[in-house]
C-alpha cells in the first residue's frame, strides 16, 4: 500500500475558488504559483537536472496525480533572489549556496558511482542525501560550505516550503486552504465545517471521497 | 488597479490609505523637509507608531518613517503563507554564534505598522517582580520603571486595542476586566487546558489583540487562522488599524517606503534630522528630536551606521552597550498526535496559555516561561518537521497527521549577555548600507530553563491526551535588549524616559530598551513604554527640558 | 316582482329568530371570552416561542453536527409545539385539548432534559462552570425556551377547563399564575440575553435594550400579579415595548450578521458566528403572554 495515500481522497481546495473561502488576491496569487513553469530560468541545464532529482527524493510525489512543479518553484525563487531576510553566517547567500550545493551533489555522486545524481537509482540517491544530512560529505567541491548546513538550512526548507505552499499538497494533508472572508465556525475537535476536508476513516474511503467531491 | 504597495509610496499628496475601508483614503498632513518638525520617528511598529500617535495627539509635529509598505489588509492580504512573506524583513542579515537565531516570521516585520502587522496578538503584562529582576529575583538588572506605573499604562493600551481576554486572569495583581471577552477555544487550546487541569496548574484563554465582537469598522475575528500572515478582516487590533489612524487624525505624517540610513548629528552633538531613501533618492528631514524605533536589530544598526568622528562607536554609545545584551525568547515546543481531529489552524494560533512558570519560583534557574497552544499553517509546519530531519517518504507519511497534530510552544526568558550582540557586517544591502550581524549563544541558565520547559510541556501534552510526542528543540521569537534603559549612563543607553544619555534629543522607543525580557510576548510592554514616554515628553516639554 | 305577505312574514320571523339567538350567544360568548381569549393568546405565544426554538435549535444542533442523536429531538418537539400553538390559537373550545396538552408536556419535559444535557456539556469541558463555557459551550438558557413554550401552552390548556368566572390555576387566581409564569419567563430570557450580550461586550448601545426593558416588564408584571388587582397602564406600556424590543432586536441581529466579515454572502459562516437571528422573537412571544395575563389579572378580585 502506498504509505502516504491521502487520508482525504477526492478533496480539492481548488473547488472552493468561487466560494467565500477564496478572495480575488488569493485566486491571483495561487494561479500564478500553479502556473510556475517546469523549466529552468536561473539554473543551467546540468544543475536543473540535479535539482529535479533532488526534489523528487526530498518530496516523492505520488505519480497518480498532477505534479507540483517543485524544481520550477525553487528555480523561480533563485531567479528572483528572494531571500529569507537572514542567513547563517557560515552559509553563502541563497543563489551561491544552491549553485555550489547542486554542483557538489553531482560531483559526490560521480565520485562514488561515476554518474551524476539524476542518473542514480532512487536508493543510491537517498543514501547520498542521508550522508549529506549527517555530515559525511565534505569534498572540495563544497567550496568550504558545510554540507549538513546546506541540507538543513537550504535543501529542506526551500524544497519542502515550496511543496507545502501548493494546493495539491494542501489537498493531501486535508488543510482547509485559503479562508477569506469565510473562516471557520466549528472550533471543537472532531467537528468539521461543511467546506472542510472529510477524513477517510479505515474502510470508509469511498464515502469520504464522495463527500469530498461535494465539499465547497 | 492601484499600484502595488511595494512599488510606490502611498503616504503622499496629502492623503494616506484608510485601512478600514476598501480603497479608502484619509487626509494626511504633510510637512516640508526643511520644516524642523518636533519629532522624526524611525519605524512605525509597536513603539514608533504608539509614540507617534500620542505625541501628535498632544500637539507635537511628528513625521514617522517606515522602510516598509503601507498595506491595505482588506484587499491585499492573501490567504497564503508564501505570498504574505511580503510582510517580513527580507533584506539580508547574518546570523552566527553558538545558537544562531532564525529571523523572519517570528520577529521581523517590514511594513507600516512594523511587526504588529504579522504578530500573533498575544497581549500579556509583565509580572511585577520582573521590573526589579535583580533586587527581587536575583538575576539580570532592575528596570528603572515602577510596576504600578506600568500597570496603569497596560490598562490604557489594553483598552485602546480592546483586548479580548478572560473575565478573570489567574496570575498577578488585579487588572480589571479585559475590554472584550475572550474567544472560543479551538481544539488545540482545549488540549492545553486538559493537560493543565490534569497537572493541577492554572490555564486561561489568552488575552488577544483581535476582537471577539465588532468594533467600529473592524469585523470580529473570522477564525481563518492566517493571523501571522496578516489579518485580512481587521479583527487584529494593531498599529496599522489603531495607532496609525489615530496618529493621522491628530496631524502626524507617515512616510512609507522610506528607509532611514542615518541619524545626523551636528558639531554640538545634537541630532538635526534623518537621512532617508525614498522614491529613488536620499533625502533629509530636519527635526528637533529623533526617535529610533526600528526594533532590536535595526535600531542598533542605525545608531552604529550613524557614527561620526565625534561618535566613532555610533550614537548614544558611550556605555558601549548599543547592540549588546541582545535577547530573544526561547520558543521551543512539544508536539504530539491526537486520536481526535484537531485542525489546529482554525482560529488564532495561541488561544490558550499558562503562565504558571512565570509566577512560581521553585526552579533551578532564573527567569520564567509561559506556553501556549499552537496552530501552524502548512509551510511553517513542514519546516518544523524538516528541522526534525524528516524528508522523503517519512515526511509525507507524517504530514498525513497534520489535522491531528497538537502542540505546546513556550515563550521563555533568556538572560542578558553582552556577548549576544548586533554588529555591522562587511556585506552591504541594496541601499549600500552595511548589513547587521546577529550573534547569539544560549547560556547555561537559558539551557536549564529550556530543558525544564520541554520536560514540562511534554508531560502536559501527554496529560492532555497526545501520543508520539517529540520536541522542537530549536526556535526563538522576538528581539530585545540592544539599547537598554537604566538609571546609570555607564550601564545603559537610555534612561527611564527612553532618552539617550549621550544625546539629549535622541530617543529610543521599541523593544531594544528592555533590560530583561521576561517570559511573555513583549508587544504590550513596548506599547505601554511608548505611551508613557509620550507623557514624559509632554511633561519635560512643559518644563522646558526638551 | 313583489313578494307575498306570507313570504315577508316568514323572512321577518327568521330575522327575529337570528337576532334572538345572536343576542343570547353573544352574552354567553362575552362571559366566556376573556379566559378563553387568554388561553388562545398563550397558545399563540407558545407558538412564537416554539418557532424561535425550532429555528435556533435546528441551527445550533446543525453546528454541533447532531453529534448526539438526542439533538434531533428539540427541533422535532418544537415543531409539534408550534403546530399545537397554531391550532390552539384558533380554538375557542372551553376544554383542554388532549393532544395539544400532551405535546406541551412533551415540550416541557424535553426542555428540562435539554437543560440537563446542556449543563453536562458545560461541566465536562475544561474549566467546568466558568464564563468561558457559559459563553461557548451549549447555551443553558436555550432549552429553557422550549420548557417555557411547553409551560405556556400547558397553562393555556388547563385554563380552558376553568370556569369563566374566577378561573384558577395552580391553587391561585389564573391571572396571578399566568402573570407569574410569563414574568419569570421574561426574567429568564433577559438573563440569557444578558449573558450573550456580555459575551459580545455590549459593543453596540442597543444591546442594553433586552437587559433593561424586559426586566422592567418582568418586575412590573410580577408586581401586578402579587399585589391587589387593578389597572396597570405602566406594565402594559412596558410589555408593549418589550414586544417591540423583540422585533427590533431581530432586525438588529440581521444587520449584525451582515456586519460580520463577508456579510450575507458569507452566510454559511455568519449565520452561525453572528448574532442569533431566531433569538429575539422570544421576547415578543413572552410579551404577548404577559399582556394577556395582565388583562386577565386586572379583572380579578384578589
Amino acid at each position: 500500500m502506498n504509505p502516504y495515500t491521502s487520508r482525504y481522497p477526492g478533496y480539492d481546495v481548488l473547488n472552493k475558488r468561487d466560494t467565500p473561502s477564496w478572495d480575488a488576491i488569493t485566486r491571483k496569487v495561487i494561479a500564478q504559483r500553479m502556473a510556475t513553469p517546469s523549466e529552468p530560468g536561473f539554473l543551467d541545464v546540468v544543475r536543473w537536472r540535479a535539482l529535479e532529482a533532488l526534489c523528487a527524493r526530498i518530496v516523492p510525489q505520488p505519480a497518480d496525480r498532477p505534479q507540483v512543479p517543485l524544481a520550477g518553484m525553487v528555480d523561480m525563487r533563485l531567479q528572483k533572489n528572494a531571500g529569507d531576510g537572514f542567513r547563517y553566517a557560515r552559509l553563502p547567500p541563497l543563489r551561491e549556496a544552491w549553485l555550489i550545493g547542486l554542483n557538489a551533489l553531482d560531483e559526490e555522486s560521480k565520485a562514488r558511482h561515476e554518474l551524476p545524481f539524476a542518473s542514480l537509482e532512487h536508493a543510491a540517491q537517498n543514501t547520498l542525501l542521508t550522508q549529506m544530512q549527517h555530515g559525511e560529505l565534505s569534498s572540495s567541491h563544497w567550496k568550504g560550505m558545510d554540507a549538513t548546513l546546506f541540507f538543513s538550512q537550504r535543501v529542506l526548507p526551500d524544497i519542502c516550503g515550496a511543496y507545502y505552499s501548493h494546493p495539491y499538497a494542501w489537498n493531501e494533508i486535508g488543510f482547509g486552504g485559503p479562508a477569506n472572508p469565510r473562516g471557520y465556525v466549528r472550533m471543537y475537535y472532531d467537528r468539521r465545517d461543511p467546506w472542510e476536508a472529510v477524513e477517510a476513516k479505515p474502510g470508509k474511503e469511498r464515502q469520504a471521497m464522495e463527500k469530498n467531491r461535494r465539499v465547497r | 488597479m492601484s499600484a502595488d504597495a511595494q512599488d510606490e509610496p502611498r503616504g503622499k499628496h496629502g492623503r494616506a490609505p484608510d485601512v478600514l475601508r476598501v480603497g479608502g483614503w484619509v487626509p494626511m498632513r504633510e510637512y516640508l523637509q526643511n520644516d524642523e518638525v518636533d519629532f522624526a520617528i524611525v519605524g512605525t511598529g509597536a513603539g514608533g507608531a504608539t509614540l507617534a500617535c500620542r505625541l501628535a495627539e498632544k500637539g507635537f509635529k511628528v513625521v514617522a518613517f517606515d522602510a516598509g509598505a503601507w498595506w491595505r489588509p482588506l484587499e491585499e492580504f492573501a490567504s497564503d503563507e508564501s505570498h504574505q512573506k511580503k510582510l517580513f524583513w527580507t533584506d539580508e542579515r547574518l546570523c552566527d554564534g553558538e545558537d544562531p537565531v532564525k529571523l523572519g516570521n517570528n520577529n521581523s516585520g517590514k511594513a507600516v505598522g512594523g511587526s504588529m502587522v504579522h504578530f500573533a496578538m498575544v497581549s500579556l503584562r509583565f509580572r511585577p517582580e520582573w521590573f526589579k529582576a535583580r533586587s527581587l529575583l536575583g538575576y539580570g538588572v532592575d528596570w528603572p520603571l515602577d510596576w504600578r506605573e506600568m500597570w496603569h499604562y497596560y490598562g490604557i493600551i489594553e483598552d485602546a486595542l480592546k483586548i479580548s481576554g478572560p473575565v478573570n486572569y489567574p496570575w498577578g495583581p488585579d487588572r480589571g476586566r479585559y475590554p472584550y471577552r475572550a474567544h472560543e477555544l479551538n481544539a488545540a487550546a482545549l488540549v492545553l487546558a486538559r493537560g493543565a487541569e490534569a497537572l493541577g496548574i492554572a490555564w486561561t484563554p489568552t488575552p488577544l489583540a483581535t476582537v471577539s465582537a465588532p468594533r467600529g469598522l473592524a469585523h470580529p475575528c473570522a477564525y481563518r487562522g492566517f493571523c501571522v500572515s496578516g489579518c485580512s478582516t481587521n479583527a487584529k487590533q494593531s498599529t496599522l488599524n489603531v495607532w496609525i489612524p489615530r496618529a493621522l487624525q491628530a496631524g502626524a505624517e507617515i512616510r512609507d517606503l522610506a528607509m532611514v540610513g542615518r541619524v545626523v548629528v551636528n558639531d554640538a552633538g545634537r541630532c538635526t534630522g534623518v537621512e532617508y531613501f525614498r522614491e529613488g533618492r536620499w533625502q533629509f528631514q530636519r527635526a528637533r528630536n529623533v526617535v529610533v524605533a526600528g526594533y532590536a536589530i535595526e535600531t542598533p544598526r542605525l545608531l552604529l551606521l550613524s557614527a561620526t568622528s565625534r561618535f566613532p562607536d555610533g550614537l548614544a554609545n558611550s556605555s558601549g552597550l548599543v547592540g549588546k545584551n541582545f535577547m530573544v525568547q526561547s520558543n521551543q515546543a512539544a508536539w504530539g498526535v491526537m486520536d481526535q481531529e484537531i485542525r489546529s489552524y482554525k482560529g488564532p494560533p495561541s488561544l490558550a496559555i499558562t503562565e504558571h512558570w512565570n509566577y512560581h519560583d521553585k526552579k533551578d534557574f532564573f527567569g520564567g516561561y509561559s506556553y501556549m497552544s499552537q496552530g501552524p499553517l502548512p509551510v511553517v509546519w513542514a519546516l518544523t518537521e524538516g528541522r526534525r530531519g524528516l524528508w522523503g517518504d517519512a515526511l509525507l507519511k507524517d504530514m498525513q497527521h497534520y489535522n491531528h497534530y497538537v502542540g505546546l510552544k513556550m515563550v521563555g526568558e533568556t538572560m542578558p549577555q553582552e556577548r549576544n550582540c548586533i554588529t555591522l557586517a562587511d556585506e552591504k544591502d541594496d541601499y549600500g548600507l552595511p548589513i547587521a550581524r546577529v550573534t547569539h549563544s544560549n547560556c547555561d541558565n537559558d539551557r536549564r530553563l529550556i530543558q525544564h520547559a520541554l520536560d514540562f510541556m511534554e508531560t502536559a501534552l501527554a496529560a492532555g491526551g497526545a501520543k508520539d510526542i517529540w520536541r522542537e528543540t530549536d526556535d526563538t521569537c522576538h528581539l530585545n535588549g540592544t539599547a537598554r534603559m537604566g538609571s546609570d549612563p555607564h550601564t545603559s543607553v537610555v534612561n527611564a524616559d527612553c532618552r539617550s544619555w549621550d544625546i539629549p534629543n535622541l530617543w529610543i522607543c521599541d523593544g531594544s530598551v528592555f533590560p530583561t525580557v521576561g517570559g511573555v510576548n513583549p508587544s504590550l510592554t513596548i506599547q505601554a513604554i511608548a505611551y508613557r514616554t509620550a507623557d514624559r515628553i509632554e511633561a519635560l516639554a512643559s518644563r522646558g527640558e526638551l | 316582482m313583489t313578494l307575498s305577505r306570507q313570504t315577508w312574514t316568514g323572512v321577518a320571523c327568521a330575522l327575529a329568530g337570528v337576532a334572538a339567538v345572536a343576542a343570547i350567544s353573544r352574552r354567553r360568548r362575552t362571559e366566556r371570552l376573556l379566559h378563553i381569549e387568554t388561553s388562545r393568546a398563550f397558545n399563540r405565544s407558545s407558538a412564537l416561542l416554539a418557532c424561535s426554538v425550532l429555528t435556533d435549535s435546528a441551527m445550533e444542533h446543525y453546528r454541533g453536527a447532531f453529534s448526539n442523536v438526542a439533538m434531533y429531538v428539540p427541533p422535532a418537539v418544537a415543531t409539534c409545539s408550534l403546530l399545537a400553538g397554531f391550532h390552539g390559537g384558533a380554538d375557542r373550545t372551553p376544554a383542554t385539548h388532549t393532544v395539544r396538552h400532551a405535546i406541551y408536556w412533551g415540550a416541557t419535559l424535553t426542555g428540562l432534559a435539554g437543560t440537563g444535557f446542556h449543563l453536562y456539556n458545560v461541566m465536562k469541558r475544561p474549566g467546568g462552570w466558568s464564563w468561558q463555557n457559559l459563553f461557548y459551550a451549549a447555551p443553558l438558557g436555550a432549552p429553557t425556551a422550549l420548557l417555557l413554550s411547553g409551560a405556556l401552552g400547558a397553562a393555556a390548556e388547563r385554563l380552558r377547563n376553568q370556569p369563566a368566572h374566577e378561573p384558577r390555576l395552580l391553587g391561585m387566581p389564573a391571572g396571578k399564575a399566568l402573570g407569574l409564569l410569563s414574568g419569570i419567563g421574561l426574567a429568564g430570557t433577559a438573563i440569557e440575553a444578558a449573558l450573550l450580550h456580555f459575551r459580545g461586550s455590549f459593543q453596540h448601545k442597543a444591546m442594553y435594550a433586552p437587559v433593561s426593558v424586559p426586566p422592567a416588564a418582568s418586575a412590573l408584571l410580577l408586581h401586578a400579579s402579587l399585589t391587589r388587582p387593578q389597572p396597570r397602564w405602566l406594565a402594559r406600556v412596558v410589555l408593549q415595548l418589550t414586544w417591540l424590543v423583540g422585533w427590533i432586536g431581530t432586525a438588529l441581529h440581521v444587520r449584525g450578521v451582515a456586519r460580520h466579515h463577508g456579510g450575507w454572502r458569507n452566510w454559511s459562516q455568519n449565520l452561525f458566528n453572528g448574532p442569533p437571528v431566531p433569538a429575539p422573537p422570544s421576547f415578543s412571544a413572552l410579551a404577548l403572554a404577559g399582556l394577556a395575563a395582565l388583562r386577565l389579572r386586572e379583572g380579578e378580585r384578589r
